[in-house]
């Protein structure tokens, strides 16, 4: 079972064949257009906020996690190779996977955020994930006094 | 690059509350909204994200009791997730070897609060009778510092609580500390004599207690329904405004010093056998040594020497300080057999036991709870003359195989026949049983092992064992049959927080007794103000 698709880069239809284990089909899609699984018909849904590239992503993870189903799924190995990437490919493959309703794409890249946010102090946050310190001296020490148990080591 | 703001502001909900779930602690939560102003208030101000952190701990509150928790007090919600993600790590079950009929302790979640209650000897009953100990109050930075002891005559005694607690505490502790910010690293408490630990405890405890107004005297401890959360708030209230005016129930070193429990001081306590003065670091030593747990019995040495800290040396190291009734919680080293772990007889401390949910292959693990005879009298009824039995089942890998041990923690006879933490049967996973269950009944038996039970044997210390059966009921129930006797022990498993939530409060002895008892007692001393005890005595 193949995922045909027009490659466009910003405003996919996707033509979805109902894939067993893998995701509800997107949120917004109205019920006569839901993929129906036995009938292995063509729906086309419509992205508009998930480019190309990241589409490509998830259906990488998608047929992966399909193909391998009856050996338990690829693997924790190929699970966390797959979420080795940039910090906005995170991002937006948590939005890709929250808008289309892939809750273990989603559960891996929250997963990833979470993990890269354990045991980090606030400073080592904003330098991990680029936040601008946009506060004034002033504020910022306002802040730390208003909530000191967040800067203990 | 852009500001990385951008990204969690661009994420849905569901993702934000997803990654707060897989977050070890809040504090990640709270540095991520306090690194920039723009996340500040979208990060601090969503309820879903931070109910979504609680609710991924295990055995913590749901989260329309902590949405109440919010709206009812002055806190947020990093605070709160803060202190339940601290105090959950004191969820399990207590007790103290004495009495030996049964002292289980307790916590239940109470109004910003976690609340430890006993449950005391009785028969089977409709509701479980239980009595409150001690209540731990989130402080306004979300730490579980505020202690709360209760005491006889509705009494309650403010102290304060070690707000640091290791991951995995094994002992719970009362003592006596000084203010928080002595220099004192340590607690030097367990090193003094025990009569000195008992006299300075019974002496804070009666300078630091306090009484609620009226109205609120008869307030329960934790909600048990919605409807109790408007008047838990306002006993939250009164508690911590009493708190605050007691000076949260620390009392100068110099008043303690010329108190009549000082008085009584051993002279020349502070040499060692070697005539040496004793270093404070060596008292240290031997203190962390003696709470390392073991069955120790009450006079340390039998050759005269005294290793004890005189009073007036202790009182004297916060000199200037004040000093007041502390919890503490630690994680030490306890050795334990068949579930049951080896208790320092006198400290003033609460020992976790260990409590297990059923998982694959160990399906019985959990608390049980029931009575001997058949037909079985199951919890909830009423059933005058049944002594309720509470016990802890656990797998143990033995000689024998996997066996189930059935750790006796709650006996409601009137005199106690066996040792608290006794095993009342053990039944062997790989051996089923020949028997067949010997009373009519309607139910089938599922499966059924081998084992042995509980008999007299060399003295109350020393019991011994008698061939038995265990068999799994299709409806659930368990039953250990001796062989020879044919007593039934018959246990269904029991879920403590359902059935306290639902349970009738009793008085709670005077305080530092009602934190343990360490009077030796072989009868049931929580039940002067009941008599609804029975003295059955099954032969075995």
């Amino acid at each position: 079972m193949g995922f045909p698709r027009e490659a466009d880069d910003h405003a996919e239809k996707l033509r979805w064949r109902g894939v067993p284990g893998v995701g509800d089909g997107s949120k917004d899609v109205s019920n006569d257009q839901q993929p129906n699984r036995n009938s292995g018909a063509e729906v086309s849904i419509s992205l508009p906020s998930i480019t190309g590239k990241i589409l490509a992503k998830v259906i990488e993870y998608c047929e992966k996690h399909v193909f391998d189903f009856k050996q338990g799924g690829p693997g924790e190995d190929w699970d966390r190779e797959f979420v080795n990437v940039d910090q906005a490919i995170i991002f937006d493959l948590i939005r890709a996977a929250d808008y289309l309703a892939i809750q273990g794409l989603l559960d891996l890249t929250c997963k990833k955020v979470a993990a890269q946010m354990a045991n980090k102090s606030l400073e080592e946050i904003r330098k991990l994930f680029n936040i601008e310190n946009d506060y004034t001296p002033e504020e910022e020490a306002a802040v730390r006094q208003e909530h000191p148990w967040a800067f203990f080591d | 690059m852009a500001d990385g703001a951008d990204l969690f502001l661009s994420l849905p909900d569901d993702g934000l509350a997803l990654i707060a779930a897989h977050l070890g602690h809040p504090r990640h939560l709270l540095s991520l909204s306090l690194s920039s102003r723009r996340l500040y208030h979208p990060l601090l101000s969503s309820p879903s994200t931070w109910l979504s952190l609680t609710s991924s701990n295990p055995g913590s509150i749901s989260p329309s009791q902590l949405h109440s928790w919010h709206s009812l007090s002055s806190l947020s919600y990093p605070s709160l997730c803060r202190f339940v993600f601290t105090a959950s790590r004191l969820l399990s079950l207590w007790a103290h070897q004495n009495p030996e009929l049964g002292n289980l302790v307790f916590p239940i979640w109470g109004f910003v609060s976690l609340v430890f209650v006993r449950i005391i000897p009785q028969e089977v009953s409709k509701n479980l009778a239980f009595s409150p100990v001690m209540e731990i109050h989130c402080d306004g930075d979300g730490a579980p510092s505020l202690f709360f002891l209760h005491g006889e005559a509705g009494l309650i005694h403010a102290g304060s609580a070690f707000s640091v607690i290791p991951s995995d505490p094994t002992v719970l502790l009362l003592e006596a500390d000084f203010s928080p910010n002595s220099s004192l690293k340590s607690s030097l408490f367990g090193k003094l004599a025990f009569g000195d630990r008992r006299r300075l405890l019974d002496f804070l405890s009666s300078k630091s207690a306090m009484k609620l107004p009226s109205d609120l005297e008869s307030a329960p401890v934790f909600p048990r329904s919605h409807d109790d959360f408007n008047i838990l708030s306002r006993r939250r209230e009164a508690l911590i405004s009493m708190h605050k005016a007691i000076r949260g129930g620390m009392i100068d070193c110099t008043i303690v010093e010329s108190s009549p429990c000082s008085s009584s001081l051993s002279r020349n306590r502070s040499f060692d056998g070697d005539g040496k003065k004793k270093t404070i670091s060596s008292y240290v030593k031997d203190g962390i040594k003696q709470l390392i747990g073991r069955s120790i019995p009450s006079k340390s040495n039998t050759n005269g020497e005294n290793k004890h800290l005189p009073l007036n040396e202790f009182l004297k190291m916060g000199s200037g300080d004040s000093i007041g009734l502390s919890l503490r919680a630690i994680h030490t080293r306890v050795t334990s057999y068949r579930s049951w772990p080896n208790m320092h007889e006198n400290r003033f401390a609460l020992y976790k036991l260990p409590l297990n949910g059923p998982e694959s292959g160990k399906e019985f693990s959990g608390l049980w709870g029931g009575s001997f005879g058949w037909p079985p009298a199951l919890l909830g009824q009423e059933k005058p003359g049944k002594a309720l039995f509470l016990l802890l089942l656990s797998y143990e890998e033995t000689d024998m195989g996997l066996v189930l041990v059935g750790t006796k923690v709650l006996e409601g006879t009137h005199y106690v026949l066996h040792p608290n933490g006794s095993s009342m049967f053990i039944a062997k996973m790989e051996e089923p049983s020949t028997d067949t269950f010997p009373w009519e009944m309607e139910m089938r038996v599922s499966c059924s092992f081998s084992g042995e039970g509980i008999s007299s044997g060399y003295g109350f210390r020393y019991p011994g064992s008698k061939p038995g059966s265990l068999f799994s009921l299709c409806n659930g129930l368990l039953a250990f049959v001796w062989r020879e006797s044919k007593a039934v022990l018959a246990l269904e498993r029991i879920n403590l927080s359902e059935m306290v939530t639902q349970g009738e409060q009793v008085p709670a002895l005077p305080a530092v007794s009602n934190f343990t008892y360490l009077t030796k007692s072989y009868s049931n001393v929580f039940t002067g103000f009941q008599s609804n005890l029975c003295d059955t005595s099954t032969p075995r």
